[in-house]
């Protein structure tokens, strides 16, 4: 009988110094973020969504060969030196330039491996990335395409921007 | 049977076995894991947990990619705490390789892996506390939990799945803004414990539904080849960073908390207390940070190492991670084999559940702490 009330007593107290420790951070301000309405930015190195520039990449392949899910592809274009297109010379430049972000691991080891200055290839800081069919996972960049790109819909065979991605800094301060 | 006889005679109720699966959907499995339970009544008389629904292939994939990507492959297997995952690979990488790594990363590594088991441990007590139906210290431990995923944020750019241990080194630098944001994070947690002691551990409730519960004694915890908490909650002393220091864990000064009679309860607080240990290896870590490169020389872009073998092995948060690797001379590894704790603890699970109740089951399956993408990989 009286281990049967020192039980409800010690299960009450316990109770009591539980709640004690919720009511003091009853009044301290709240540390929820309301997401959709409110958004926070992640740090400087944060490894979001991959943007592209095509007009410094030299289609080196060497991100191609840093992706451990083999995600990028990309087609050789050589063009005129848009510097000096008098001469002869021609400069390697990329034709077409896609990445699958239904296979992306977001690892960086393609940003690391860019030989170019500024990257070509890099991480942004969207972490919202929304698709709302498989044509869109597939990123596609072509001289002239913003850097957030385009997908090709292959239903109404043409270029289209991607409408899930919310851009919050379309140029990385890192790049 | 006269009729005299049929009102004294005891009643013969038709009892049957019933099989019900739990999971693979279950909230309390912790991911995809199915537990085909055959019980009578109240009681379990068999119970076989089926793995299988995660496999990823990873140690095929590893097969045909090379090194530097098979450090992505491992973010994978156990996914609260990649951190170790990383590093047991790059240390069975960088024996075949011969790669020596600077004493500045090895202290990085050491801080980063002790922040990650602060994170997985901080996981499983808030989970461990919504499966035994307290729901208030799960917000309290994510509280913590999100800071230190701030903390890799801010590092290497991933909360998760951090690819930030590499061959021969770290990814990046640590800053002086990032040790300063570290000690005022451990300055604020150490506190905490206490709140989690105060909120949990120590409350009659919870240590009521969680102790007496799933006991396995000494010599079942070694025959079934238990690490990590599961194995010290049951009194054994053995710790990976004591018995085989890795990353000069050697120097650093700690104490293996230990359980007495391997109940739910004794791992539970096992891990609880490791969350002090953890902090003060950090702290340690950070204070002794020596200068110097953070990454070695020489570790090529597509590394070749000779013919030959390794195997290393850490404690990861969930036990002791091993991995044995085959070079065969190419680009890729021959053969990546991965002994994971958590595939080796879930197998005691068949033992411990027979012929307890079915309200016990979470109970027991929570405390082994398990991760489903590590059982299966």
């Amino acid at each position: 009988m009286i281990d049967y009330f020192k039980t409800i007593f010690s299960a009450t107290s316990a109770t009591c110094q539980g709640l004690w420790i919720t009511l003091k951070y009853m009044f301290k301000p709240s540390i929820t973020v309301q997401y959709p309405t409110e958004k926070l930015v992640p740090y400087e190195k944060f490894r979001g969504a991959l943007l592209f520039d095509a007009e410094t990449c030299i289609s080196c392949n060497l991100c191609v060969k840093a992706c451990p899910s083999v995600c990028i592809a990309l087609e050789n274009a050589t063009v005129p030196d848009p510097k000096n297109p008098a001469l002869k010379k021609k400069v390697a430049k990329v034709d077409w330039y896609s990445i699958d972000f239904g296979k992306c691991n977001f690892c960086r080891l393609c940003e690391e491996s860019c030989p170019t200055k500024p990257k070509s290839v890099w991480h942004s800081l969207d972490y919202e990335l929304v698709f709302f069919n498989r044509d869109e996972m597939v990123r596609c960049w072509k001289a002239g395409f913003s850097f957030i790109g385009k997908y090709w819909d292959r239903k109404t065979k043409e270029f289209k921007a991607p409408a899930g991605q919310i851009s919050i800094h379309e140029v990385a301060p890192r790049r | 049977m006269s009729p005299e006889t049929a009102a004294t005679a005891p009643r013969e109720f038709k009892t049957d076995t019933l099989f019900i699966n739990l999971g693979p959907q279950h909230p309390s499995t912790h991911g995809v894991l199915r537990i085909g339970l055959t019980i009578e009544g109240e009681v379990i008389t068999k119970a076989v947990p089926d793995v299988g629904y995660l496999h990823r292939g990873t140690s095929k994939l590893a097969e045909v990619r090379g090194y530097h990507h098979c450090v992505v492959l491992t973010d994978r297997w156990d996914y609260v705490s990649a951190m170790p995952n990383n590093l047991v690979f790059c240390l069975a990488a960088e024996k075949i390789l011969g790669l020596k790594v600077p004493p500045r990363a090895d202290a990085i590594r050491v801080a980063m892996c002790e922040l990650n088991r602060l994170a997985s441990h901080l996981l499983f007590f808030g989970t461990y506390g919504i499966d035994t139906g307290a729901i208030t210290p799960f917000l309290y431990a994510f509280r913590e939990r999100e800071m230190i995923l701030d903390l890799f944020e801010m590092v290497c750019g991933a909360r998760l799945t951090y690819n930030y241990i590499r061959l021969g080194g770290v990814m990046v630098d640590v800053t002086e803004d990032w040790i300063a944001k570290c000690r005022e994070f451990l300055e604020y947690f150490k506190p905490r414990l206490d709140e989690y002691d105060t909120l949990l551990s120590f409350n009659p409730i919870f240590m009521a539904r969680t102790q007496g519960i799933g006991c396995i004694s000494k010599e079942v915890a070694v025959n079934w080849g238990l690490s990590g908490a599961n194995l010290r909650g049951s009194g054994v002393n053995y710790d990976v960073r004591k018995a085989d220091p890795y990353c000069g864990y050697d120097q650093y000064q700690f104490d293996i908390p230990l359980g007495k009679t391997g109940s739910c309860w004794d791992r539970y607080y096992c891990r609880v207390s490791e969350l002090r240990q953890s902090v003060r290896i950090v702290e340690q870590a950070l204070d002794k940070l020596p200068a110097g490169p953070f990454m070695a020389t020489g570790v090529a872009k597509v590394p070749k190492p000779q013919p030959g073998e390794s195997y290393a092995h850490v404690e990861a948060s969930r036990g002791d991670l091993g991995i044995y690797l085959v070079a065969d001379g190419q680009a890729s590894p021959y053969r990546m084999h991965v002994k994971a704790p958590s595939f080796i603890n879930l197998a005691i699970l068949q033992e411990l559940l027979a012929g307890r109740k079915v309200a016990d089951v979470i109970a027991v399956l929570g405390s082994i702490d398990i991760v489903l993408g590590e059982v299966d990989r």
